[in-house]
């Protein structure tokens, strides 16, 4: 699975990418994370599987949600809480519910 | 306190939802980013040429002869003073992007436009005169930098709103039949560079005939002037300072959204002092820079969180926030915080929402105070980035001043007495729930 995260600069979401690796790593999930800034997101947008957005840039989410549906990947907001306390495991059970839902 | 949260929620929230969402808000600041990496490039340089170490000129003079400082400043020329170039380009691109129309030829054309709207002479005095000629021929390297920033914005905006509504009408020649599709195409992507070109042409043309001159003239009289002077007084930073943390407070990013009206006109202040420290004047002419900002007031990010972070690991008795603490000190100390806005949260939490707005405000007075009374050296326009720790990031930003560091010191312990009751009374009622009470 592949996760793209993005925020203002995508320095605070590079934070959760080693959390969410951790936990995709004790549970044996094979995946690539990486964070961008929301300004280059179209250029990444097309080798991930799932966009996750840091909720200080949710007032993106309508326009990133337009890009997700025209290369037919779903996107999202992060909760606030798993956010703030860099919960790896939850955000990354997150991407996986959107991916196959 | 719950009907406060209920107008940042309900009040707050949706209006800066909407301008931050503006399109063109965006691709200003996205645009914008663009000159970033070349300008902290050059500020590298800019850094060698002044390094404030007694005996280093005399050493450098020796090493590689008299002109060793101009040839040092050579990238300086090509990152700071071609910033103009860059953003109206960047700006033009991440605008026609928005509008899912071609970019790279929405830059290309706006970088056209905007040398259109910029009279090709420069001042030249020559050897024995006493008054400069207009020299033809040559594109005058001031206006590529931060004097021609808002004509370079301006323009890229409207070349690319031209460009943009041709193209989304669908405006094209109609060649007769039997001429190859691909070259009635070619066409279609002529027609509206050409409209473009035109237009700011006939502007340029009108405008020779006023007694402004020139393009950049009449926007820097009617825009670069009144935003200098909002931008550069201690209300308008206040109150950008404090819009910043209002809408960090409902969780969104503050200073993303008030840096793409604010950033253009900080990043002209910070240019024009760094053209000032160049050329060895005495008095720079600008406190409220990018620096001003970013390095002697975010201490720690946005809310100048950094004293917050420093008493979770040291005075906290909960769990959560000591554990809040640790996570929060290393991604703190380059002055990244949302472990802190969103983990504590602070976020709609109306008892941490006082001093996160009160903190900032505190030390925005103080650094003007500061650096007005010359006390401490103002910023000297070194970009030093924003996520550069404290105590290096002041001591950089004003040209290796030792004043600088300690200011940002002074800052943290300022921001340190501000939150601390609150921090106290959180810490409490976390430790309270912890222990089941």
């Amino acid at each position: 699975m592949r996760i793209l995260l993005c925020c203002a600069a995508g320095m605070s979401t590079s934070l959760l990418v080693t959390k969410m690796e951790k936990a995709a790593e004790e549970q044996g999930v094979e995946v690539k994370i990486w964070a961008v800034s929301a300004d280059v997101v179209r250029n990444h947008v097309d080798d991930a599987d799932v966009l996750l957005v840091g909720p200080q840039v949710r007032y993106m989410l309508p326009q990133l949600k337009k890009v997700g549906q025209e290369k037919g990947i779903p996107v999202d907001m992060i909760n606030t809480v798993h956010y703030g306390t860099c919960n790896g495991a939850e955000v990354l059970k997150f991407a996986k519910q959107l991916v196959t839902k | 306190m719950s009907k406060f949260t209920d107008v940042l929620e309900n009040k707050v929230m949706p209006v800066a939802g909407r301008i931050a969402g503006q399109r063109h808000l965006q691709a200003l600041r996205d645009g914008l980013i663009l000159t970033m990496p070349l300008i902290i490039v050059g500020s590298i340089f800019l850094i060698l040429g002044f390094l404030p170490i007694p005996g280093y000129e005399d050493f450098m003079a020796k090493t590689f002869g008299d002109a060793w400082l101009t040839k040092l400043l050579y990238p300086v020329a090509a990152t700071f003073d071609i910033m103009a170039l860059i953003a109206g380009f960047g700006i033009a691109y991440r605008l026609a992007e928005k509008y899912n129309v071609e970019p790279l030829s929405a830059g290309a054309i706006s970088v056209s436009a905007f040398l259109l709207a910029t009279p090709f002479e420069v001042s030249f005095l020559a050897e024995g005169a006493t008054e400069a000629v207009m020299v033809g021929g040559a594109i005058p390297a001031a206006l590529m930098g931060s004097k021609g920033l808002f004509v370079a914005m301006l323009i890229a905006m409207l070349s690319t709103e031209i460009y943009r509504y041709i193209i989304q009408k669908n405006i094209v020649f109609r060649l007769p039949d039997g001429v190859p599709p691909a070259v009635s195409k070619s066409f279609v992507a002529l027609i509206p560079g050409a409209i473009v070109i035109f237009v700011v042409w006939i502007l340029r043309i009108l405008v020779e005939n006023t007694d402004f001159g020139s393009l950049h003239n009449i926007v820097g009289e009617l825009l670069g002037k009144p935003l200098g002077v909002l931008g550069g007084s201690l209300i308008g930073s206040l109150v950008a300072v404090f819009l910043v943390q209002l809408l960090w407070s409902t969780g969104l990013h503050g200073a993303s959204i008030v840096g793409g009206v604010m950033g253009p006109i900080w990043l002209a202040a910070t240019d024009a002092n760094r053209l000032a420290f160049q050329n060895g004047a005495d008095e720079l002419p600008n406190i409220f820079t990018a620096q001003f900002f970013d390095l002697f007031v975010y201490i720690g990010g946005s809310g100048a969180t950094f004293a917050l972070v420093v008493m979770m690991l040291l005075r906290a008795r909960s769990q959560q926030m000591k554990q809040l603490g640790r996570l929060a000190f290393g991604p703190g100390l380059f002055n990244i915080n949302e472990p802190i806005t969103f983990g504590m949260p602070i976020v709609m939490n109306p008892l941490m929402i006082v001093p996160f707005i009160l903190a900032p405000l505190s030390i925005v007075i103080t650094t003007y105070i500061a650096m007005s009374t010359g006390l401490v050296a103002k910023p000297v326009g070194i970009a030093v980035p924003w996520t550069m720790p404290p105590i290096i990031g002041g001591y950089l930003a004003t040209g290796g001043k030792i004043s600088g560091a300690l200011l940002q010191l002074f800052n943290f312990c300022v921001t340190f007495a501000i939150y601390y009751p609150f921090f106290r009374m959180w810490d409490r009622q976390k430790y309270a729930e912890e222990q089941g009470k």
